[in-house]
Parts: C-alpha cells; structure tokens; sequence
C-alpha cells in the first residue's frame, strides 16, 4: 500500500514494449521463413499456394503478438512475394497488370485476418480478465461474509481491490455525523488535499468521481462512494499504478462491483452492530429495573423488622418477658448484619461495574487469604468441619488480598447458605507453572441442572429459593477474579454438591528474594 | 484505681448516643467533641486515658488529628472508619493511631479493643516486665527465649522469633505490615511487604495447629496482623 507508485508503474509498460518489439522482429523472421519456404516450393506450386504460406505466417503472428506486427508482416509479406516471385524476378517491378490487384487482394486479406485474429485474442484475453476478477470477487466476498468488524471489513476490501487492480486502495468510513474518517496511513505518503477534497464530493454526491468518471477525470485516483441503503457508508479511493487500467472496456464496472459487495458487506455489520447495541441496551434496562426490584425488597424487609422490633420493644418493653425482649434484640441485630452485608455488596458491585475499581496488588501467600476469610466467618460456620488442602510450595501470589479474600467470603457464605448446617466444605488449592487454581466445594444439593454459568449473573438466584442474599455476591467474585485476569467457573460434583474454581494468572516476576535469616 | 476517662471524636449523634450508652455502663468517663478542633481541646483538658477518633471528621481529616495528638502525647488512640477503607485504616495506624474498629461494630469488640489499649498504656510505664506471654496452648517464656506449644518445646529462627517477640509487646492490637518491616528488618526494607507474609506463613506452619485456619496469628487484609490475646 505505502509502495511508490511511478516504480512500480514502470516494470509492466518495459514488458509490454519489449513485447511489442519482439513481434515486429518476429513478423520480419516469420515472412523471411515465409519467403524461403515459398522459394523451397517455387519451382513446383502455382504462385497462389506460395500466397497461402505467407498467409499462414501473419495468422501466426497475428494470434501471438496482435495487431501491430500482423500488419506489419501483412505488408512485408506482399513487399516479399513481389521481389522475389514476381518476374521481373529480385525487383519491386511488376511486368504483369494482373499482379498489383493480386497484391492488393493479399494486402487486404491479410490485414483482415490481422484484425480478425487480434480482436479475438483481445476478446479472450478479456474474458480471461473477467474470469479472474469473477475469482478475485468471489474471494473477497467469501472474506468478508466471515468477518464482523466494521474496521476489518474495508481493510479486506482494500486489500482485495489493491491486488486485483493493482492499484493503492484507501477504504474510509464516514461516521455518524457522515463525516469521513480518513486513515492515517502508517509511513505512507499522506493524502492530497485536493484528493481529500474530491472523496468528500464522492461520499456527499454519492457518485464516482476522479480518474475515469465525468468528474475531474484527469485526477490520479478514483473515489467511489460505499453505498447504502441509507446513505453513503464511506469512500473507497483507488489509484492504480497504471493510468490506462480503466481504459479497459468494463474495468471501472467491474471495480464498482467489487465496491458494490464491500457496500452490502459493511452494511451488514453496521446493522449488526446496531442490533446488537439495542440488545445491550434492552439488558441494562431489565438489569437496571431488576436492581430496583430487588434492592428495594431486599433493603425493606431487614428494615422491616428492625423497625418491628424496636417498636415493640419501645411500646410494650415492660409487659414483654425476658426471653421475648432478647429474641426481639437478636432479630435487631441479625437483620442490621444482614443490611450491612447487602449495602457492601451493592458498594462493591458499583464498584467492580462503573471501573473504578484499582486493584491494589502485592505478594501473597494464599494460605493467608484463606485463613482471614474463615475467621470472619467463624461465628457463621459453627461447628461445621472444613478441610483446607494448599501444598506446602504454593507461590506467593500478587492479589488483592481484600478483594480475594472477599472471593472466598462470598463463596463461603453461598456454601454455607445452600447446604444443611452440618454438612462439611472443603477448599482445595493447586498450582501449575502459569496459575493457581483454588476450589471451594460443598456436600448440598448442587446447583440446578444448566444454571452453572448463570449463578455468575447478578441478582440470579437459584429458582425456588427462599434464602437470603441479594443475588450478588456470585457476580461480585466473578468480578474480582476478571480484574485479576482470572476465570470463574462452577460445576455440580457426581457425589453431590457443587464445586465453584477460580483460576489467578502467575504471570508476574517473582517478588524480591529474602534476606538470609540470620 | 479511678475509672478511665475517654474523649470520644466522633460528628455522628447517633453513634455518640449508642457508646455514651456502651461506655457509661461499663463505668467509664466519657467526654464527647463532635468536631476535631473540639476534640483536640477535650484531649487537652480532660487528659483522657484513651482516645475514640473517627475518620470522616466534618472539619479536619481524622488522620491529622491522630497527628497532632502524637506531637505531645503517647494516649492510645482507636479510629473508627468504614470496611472497605482500608487504606486509611493503615494510613491513621501509621501515622500514630493504636487501632481500629470497621462501622458497623458491636459493643463486645469495642470494649476488646479498649481494654487493650487500656493494659498497654499500663505495661508502657513498667516496659520489660513481661517475661511470660500466654495464649492458649502457646507459651513464649521472653527470659530464656523459649517457645512451646502444648508443652512441647518450637524451634525458630531468629528473625521468626523476633517477629513473634514484636507481635507479643503488641498483643491484641494490630500492626500494619510497615510497622513489623520496620522493627523486624529495619527501615530499609519497609516496601518489601511480603517478607512478613512469609516469616507469617513460617509461624504458623510451626505454631497453629491448622495454620489456613489460624488460632493465635490472625490476619487483617489489608491492614495487617494481629496476635490473638484469648
């Protein structure tokens, strides 16, 4: 694409020029050939069969090299039968009036085979043309079919019409306000103003116009517009290394369906895009009124009691006895525990969602996380037996040790939810060279049959479920453990019960080695 | 022994109201400034034996009152801040304060922390006295340097026993990762944080019985360690 074009523009036309002189030499050869055959057959042929072979010579030459050198043989060819068959033999003299009519019969058929031949190799050559850009279009709209991008799209397209027209191609696309977007072009010659200038009349007139259109047909590029149904999508700019391409019969049509495909295509992903932003729309505001719901209830209900409580402890407290009175004290205190968890999550989740999260990162044994977050939830986890396996040579691992912690907080508590209060759980961490996985695991009932990528969703609780809790802290451990560059998952175990892995990345160099322990 | 005077900083009626509740019943002198310029008067004037700061002070940034406070006294100093603050917490630990309490709290903790503070400020008159440290079935005799589970004599390195001896004079109270880095290698290593996590991990390998579900050497993320007092 950045490649100078007057270089490249000069090794075909020397080739074609070279062509061109080898068969002008060539046509004088083959009538030299021609005369001597001729001379070979002269003493036993009528002189019209000596005609035939210098006919058969410019056929040849006029099938191999064209036009130009089969007239030249066509006249070298009579110049040739004149001096040498002719009495007066070995001069251009005639001494028959009958010759010069033969001469010219001969001139004229072999300037019509010349011409005939010609034109049916142009046409095969044109057909031939035809068949590869047929090709070369194909290929191109089969890329384009397999990709989604806007971006990616032009860029092929680009690509495509560059080789096939041998030409620098400049896809931009206009953006919603329908201004064009031109490509900074990576160490390239930059773009004439005035071309800039002619791409922009393109894109607003939405016709050709440049090198070979109606429009300032003598600039050095030619701008087709990408239209769409609803308006022009962008300008596709071609200058071809050689001026003369569009000169060939239906080469600037040919060119209009390549821009015409890469049109459809772009349109395509534009809609796509669309739909698919619609789409995202529509989900945040279900999620957002799901939120609302949610939350609301959530928040009321602690509310609720804590105001019931206190109430009626405020009103009656001396008629109530002991027993009631502590009962109602404890409930107060439960349900201000469980407010406070549900404003932290909800903190947290704003938190993870609007970005403005940083983690703070550091080494860390995960032994250590583990061991906080078992006893913030000592009280909560009663007597129930929980086996932690980590070996002995796990890596320290840079984390956020709060944000982790709060990982294993969240999927200790779903365990310690969802399955029966004797029932045990059990935390298994494992290493290789690039990763620590850790799994927290419980002997309940498992997760519903297909819901074990949803319980990452927020507010998703499982169907049925009577239990407490926003429906957060899931989606909250899946947050932190993307912002680590990690990846959650959860499956049902065939013994029973569910197992929930994260996977933490050890990409980082090791952390400063110890001084000695003197 | 009179009863000990606390100066609580604290803009907040409501959280007043609750630990005048708390405070007086436990048979403590409570004196309450609802801004920071206030409190550092009360501190002046009363001569507390601890003091309660929040860190969301309406005119002055709690930090700076711990600051000011620790120009001319050495009164133990409990912040109160919100969980998910942990930067402050460490920043008001390092810059003076005893320790802290995460809103929302319970009275039971509040007191704990208290009476921490409380036997510290004490030890801190007669410093040396300790020669025994006991907690569960852990013993650190500080004369003869011996450490011993269940009777069972430990074995530690050096530096393991100094981090143990430096968690001991502190017992009950936190102390941030600076604050070990600094006395256990020196004030050149205080950015090498997961040093102390390791000789952590090597200590509880030698002295908790399931170290990922420690007993005596707890862990506050972020903040930083604190050794179990019962």
């Amino acid at each position: 694409m950045s490649k100078d074009p007057p270089e490249l523009a000069s090794p075909p036309l020397t080739a074609r020029s070279i062509l061109l002189q080898t068969g002008y030499l060539t046509a004088v050869a083959a009538v030299g050939v021609a005369t001597g055959i001729s001379w070979l057959m002269f003493p036993f042929f009528e002189l019209a069969n000596l005609i035939m072979t210098y006919l058969l010579a410019i056929v040849v030459i006029a099938a191999r090299y064209g036009r130009g050198p089969s007239v030249l043989a066509s006249v070298a060819s009579v110049a040739a039968f004149d001096f040498f068959f002719v009495p007066p033999y070995l001069t251009f003299a005639v001494a028959d009036t009958q010759y010069p009519l033969t001469f010219a019969v001969m001139l004229i058929v072999g300037l019509v085979i010349s011409g005939l031949t010609a034109r049916i190799r142009m046409q095969a050559e044109a057909g031939e043309h035809r068949e590869e850009r047929t090709a070369a279009l194909y290929a191109m709209s089969r890329e384009l079919a397999q990709t989604g991008a806007v971006e990616d799209l032009v860029t092929i397209a680009a690509r495509h019409i560059g080789e096939v027209f041998e030409a620098e191609v400049t896809a931009s696309l206009a953006n919603i306000d329908g201004q064009l977007q031109i490509p900074r072009r990576e160490g390239g010659l930059p773009i004439e103003q005035d071309e800039v200038t002619l791409s922009r009349w393109a894109l607003e007139h939405r016709q050709p116009a440049g090198l070979g259109t109606d429009r300032l047909a003598s600039a050095r590029t030619v701008h087709l517009p990408l239209l769409g149904h609803r308006g022009s999508l962008g300008v596709v700019s071609v200058r071809p290394r050689r001026r003369d391409i569009f000169k060939m019969p239906g080469s600037l049509r040919q060119l209009e369906t390549f821009i015409n495909q890469t049109a459809l295509a772009v349109e395509r992903a534009r809609l796509a895009d669309e739909a698919q932003e619609a789409r995202v729309r529509a989900e945040t505001e279900r999620l957002r009124n799901s939120l609302l719901t949610s939350v609301s209830h959530d928040l009321r209900t602690p509310l609720a009691t804590i105001t019931g409580a206190a109430t009626t402890i405020l009103e009656s407290g001396s008629r109530l006895d002991q027993r009631t009175q502590q009962e109602l004290l404890e409930s107060v205190r439960d349900e201000a525990d469980r407010l406070n968890r549900l404003v932290q999550d909800l903190l947290e989740m704003t938190r993870l969602e609007s970005g403005a999260l940083q983690l703070r990162r550091d080494w860390h044994p995960l032994e250590e996380v583990v061991g906080a977050a078992l006893g913030r939830l000592a009280k909560s986890l009663g007597t129930r037996r929980v086996t932690v396996s980590i070996p002995p040579d796990l890596p320290l691992v840079a984390i956020d040790d709060v944000l982790i912690e709060q990982v294993f907080l969240n999927l200790l508590d779903n365990a310690i939810k969802y399955t029966p209060p004797d029932s045990a759980i059990r935390i298994i961490v494992s290493a290789t060279d690039r990763s620590v996985t850790a799994e927290v695991a419980d002997y309940g009932p498992g997760l519903p049959k297909g819901q074990e990528a949803r319980v990452f969703e927020k507010f998703y609780r499982a169907a049925s479920d009577g239990r407490r809790g926003a429906g957060l802290g899931l989606a909250i451990c899946r947050g932190v453990v993307l912002a680590h560059g990690g990846r959650i998952s959860a499956h049902n175990l065939p013994e029973g019960g569910v197992a929930f892995l994260f996977t933490l990345p050890l990409t980082d160099p090791p952390p400063a080695p110890l001084p000695a322990d003197a | 022994m009179p009863d000990p005077v606390v100066v609580l900083i604290e803009d907040e009626p409501q959280i007043r109201r609750f630990l005048r509740a708390t405070l007086t019943g436990q048979g403590y002198r409570l004196f309450e400034a609802p801004t920071g310029a206030d409190g550092l008067v009360e501190v002046g004037s009363r001569q507390p034996d601890v003091v309660i700061v929040d860190l969301g002070l309406p005119d002055v940034d709690g930090i700076d009152v711990i600051r000011r406070l620790r120009e001319w006294t050495a009164v133990p100093i409990i912040v109160l801040s919100a969980r998910g603050q942990e930067r402050d917490k460490v920043t008001a630990l390092d810059a003076g304060a005893d320790d802290y309490l995460s809103k929302p709290f319970g009275a039971g903790e509040l007191l704990a922390r208290i009476r921490v503070a409380l036997r510290h400020a004490a030890g801190a008159s007669h410093e040396g006295d300790e020669s025994a440290f006991k907690v569960g079935e852990l013993h650190v005799d500080l004369l003869r340097r011996q450490v011993a589970l269940r009777s069972t004599e430990v074995r530690l390195t050096p530096t393991e026993y100094k981090l143990l001896t430096i968690l001991i004079r502190h017992a009950g109270k936190v102390l941030t990762h600076q604050q070990l880095l600094r006395e256990v290698w020196g004030p050149a290593h205080t950015d090498q944080a997961h040093y102390v996590r390791i000789y952590m991990a090597h200590l509880r390998h030698k002295l908790e019985a399931e170290p990922a579900r420690p007993r005596y050497l707890l862990t506050e993320p972020g903040v930083g360690y604190r050794l179990a007092v019962d």
